[in-house]
């Protein structure tokens, strides 16, 4: 399932022309990345790894953690991708990358 | 306080000390206080991490390896830090070029407090990403020289760095989510993120974690490889290092695309899969080298000539270090290969950082960067007020170590890097990109000749800006120097780079072998520059030149890539 919802962002990142668009993607394979993290860690009937006794079943905090910084990372990714987006859009006036290569 | 554990966070957190100072003065400081207030965060990142790299050295010089945990955590759970003679030597390639070229934005631009911030950044990230010793930190620290170098590159507001900047964009952040699938791999299969970790393990389940281990390592590697710029997965450089502004292509060329190069060693040195992979990845280097220079010299802009020979030049660190990986840095011939590799590395961002920086001057003054329409630069630098031609000197400098001729420093790693590879498949490809570069740097110099007909270029108004030359003066004594001290800094570096004191292999650097292959090479060079010179073969360099590429191929080429890697190492 992980593996389809990659495709679908990778599929949409080689043939989308509109660069917003290329950036929707981006973010839909960033996010299933992460899903898929989360996911590694989870465990069934378990509590959150915080404020616990040493004795209670947790689920994995590590992946946790890493993710919370990968989710970070691509918040800034995206912010700086729509604003390269921005001035693009300044200098020739369109966010299509065929439109642009003809410039 | 003073203890070495302590110590070694310094030169991540130095610069970015710097960098807050910088943002400072940015924000709350007007007229001459923020200056001072940005140059004191420069000095603080910049300068001071040179009395750290010199305090520590009496450490490592004697094969001490030092570790540190951010906060005083327990060892295991904390992000550890290692700094070894690895790190102390990436340190010098990072903080003798960012230095050089920070001093040269205070002349040619971008001259503003957020630059500087975000430079120093940059360079706080280098540091970390050669110094960690864990997977997904070594992502982190990745993603964030990624960031600001994207920043850096649209910062030059010429019309193309914006686009330039989003495609390196996002080649490269969707190579790193397939790193970040390959850390996921290793975590669930060992449970561990630590390099040593991961190894062992590895070793401990049945044969070594089979096909997910080998696809895990396989998509790190490739991801690692995007950045590196080696070829098939080179193709987001040119545009990104030709736009950027010269003081940031010459970072980018420079230091960026090494840094990962050699943190990524430590990584696959400690599992046989990852050593296996090294073989290929020498190859792909030795014909990186050729390939990039055929298209280096079929380009016409003058910076993007420069950056296709970052993509030729890598090849060849790329290929020495391939081989090294193979055979593993304990034994003498991996010892000997990865200084010889590392030296190259060195010695290349000095003598391309030189280049970038003096060809930036030179397009700057004459409004040119047309190969074939500039001529007679020289002339129109010395009417910038350039009594004594320093721009044209430096570029020679750069030009003669770049072709490898004696005594600068390029000749000094070629020949090292000849001696390790001799007889080996490499060898062969890198002499004829020897040859290609001689070629190119031919057709590049011809822009300082004189002009036949009247001046029809006219130099910009000003006088450039004494920064600039010290800059390029520091950058082209340090060429010299290296050529010069060659056996000490080959010597030096063999020892650093394998703790267990590997014996030193003669390198008869200046025996009059060498300096004919350096001479036939340029001769060859020559040759090869006049057949592109005829009718025939400009129309075979229009060919190359005008070549489509795009994102696709970039994606096709980084997929090809994995996939070739793992069934190479299965």
């Amino acid at each position: 399932m992980m593996m389809l919802i990659i495709f679908v962002g990778i599929f949409g990142l080689i043939t989308s022309d509109n660069l917003i668009k290329k950036i929707m993607c981006l973010s839909i394979i960033e996010n299933t990345m992460i899903l898929n993290f989360i996911r590694a860690g989870f465990r069934e009937e378990a509590a959150a790894p915080f404020l616990i006794t040493p004795d209670a079943v947790t689920v994995d905090p590590i992946p946790q953690a890493l993710m919370l910084t990968a989710i970070v990372i691509g918040v800034c990714f995206n912010a700086l991708a729509v604003a390269c987006i921005v001035r693009l859009h300044h200098t020739t006036g369109t966010i299509l990358v065929s439109d642009i290569h003809e410039l | 306080m003073m203890n070495p554990e302590n110590l070694i966070f310094l030169p991540v957190a130095l610069p970015l000390a710097g960098a807050a100072a910088a943002f400072c003065a940015k924000a709350w400081c007007t007229g001459s206080l923020a200056k001072i207030t940005e140059y004191g965060g420069a000095l603080i990142g910049l300068a001071l991490p040179w009395a750290f790299l010199a305090a520590v050295l009496p450490v490592i010089a004697t094969g001490g390896v030092v570790e540190g945990v951010i906060g005083r955590w327990y060892e295991g759970i904390g992000i550890t830090f290692r700094f070894d003679g690895l790190s102390w030597l990436v340190m010098v390639l990072i903080y003798s070029v960012t230095t050089a070229a920070w001093i040269y934005s205070l002349g040619a631009g971008p001259r503003n407090a957020s630059f500087s911030a975000v430079y120093l950044i940059l360079v706080s990230a280098l540091s970390a990403t050669i110094m960690t010793t864990d997977v997904f930190n070594l992502f982190v620290c990745l993603e964030m020289a990624g960031i600001t170098s994207y920043v850096l590159i649209a910062s030059s507001g010429k019309p193309g760095a914006a686009l330039a900047s989003f495609s390196y964009l996002l080649i490269s952040a969707s190579s790193m989510v397939f790193f970040l699938l390959g850390v996921y791999g290793l975590y669930r299969l060992t449970g561990a993120l630590s390099y040593e970790g991961i190894a062992q393990g590895l070793q401990s389940l049945p044969d070594g974690g089979g096909t997910a281990a080998v696809v895990s390592l396989a998509l790190m590697i490739a991801a690692v490889s995007v950045r590196v710029a080696v070829m098939p997965v080179s193709g987001w450089l040119p545009d990104a290092h030709a736009l950027a502004p010269h003081a940031v292509s010459a970072v980018l060329s420079g230091v960026l695309i090494k840094v990962p190069l050699f943190a990524l060693a430590r990584v696959m040195l400690l599992m046989p899969a990852g050593m296996q992979a090294g073989a290929l990845i020498g190859y792909a280097g030795a014909f990186t080298a050729l390939f990039g220079v055929i298209l280096a010299l079929s380009q016409k802009d003058a910076k993007r000539l420069l950056a296709y020979h970052s993509i030729s030049q890598i090849g060849y660190v790329v290929s020495a270090w391939g081989a090294a990986v193979h055979v593993g840095v304990t034994t003498p011939a991996g010892a000997a290969l990865m200084a010889a590799s590392f030296l190259h590395g060195l010695y290349h961002a000095m003598f391309k950082g030189l280049l970038f920086l003096s060809i930036g001057t030179t397009v700057d003054r004459t409004g040119q960067r047309d190969v074939y329409q500039l001529r007679g630069a020289a002339r129109i630098l010395r009417s910038g007020g350039e009594r004594i031609p320093v721009t044209c000197i430096c570029f020679f400098i750069g030009a003669l170590a770049i072709s490898a001729i004696p005594p600068f420093n390029g000749y000094v790693s070629k020949t090292a890097l000849s001696h390790v590879l001799s007889g080996s498949f490499h060898y062969y490809l890198l002499t004829a990109a020897g040859v290609g570069t001689a070629a190119s740097f031919i057709k590049l110099s011809r822009i300082y000749w004189p002009q036949k007909q009247g001046g029809e270029h006219s130099a910009a108004r000003g006088r450039t800006p004494a920064s600039v030359y010290i800059s390029q003066l520091f950058l082209g004594g340090l060429c010299i120097a290296g050529g010069i001290s060659a056996s000490a800094v080959f010597a030096m570096v063999v020892n650093l780079l394998s703790a267990s004191g590997a014996p030193v292999p003669e390198v008869a650097f200046y025996s009059s072998a060498n300096m004919l292959k350096a001479l036939l090479t340029v001769a060859a060079g020559l040759i090869l520059f006049l057949l592109t010179a005829t009718k025939k073969g400009g129309a075979l360099l229009t060919t190359i030149r005008t070549r489509p590429r795009g994102f696709q191929d970039l994606f096709i080429s980084f997929s090809l890539a994995a996939a070739v890697l793992v069934i190479w190492m299965l």
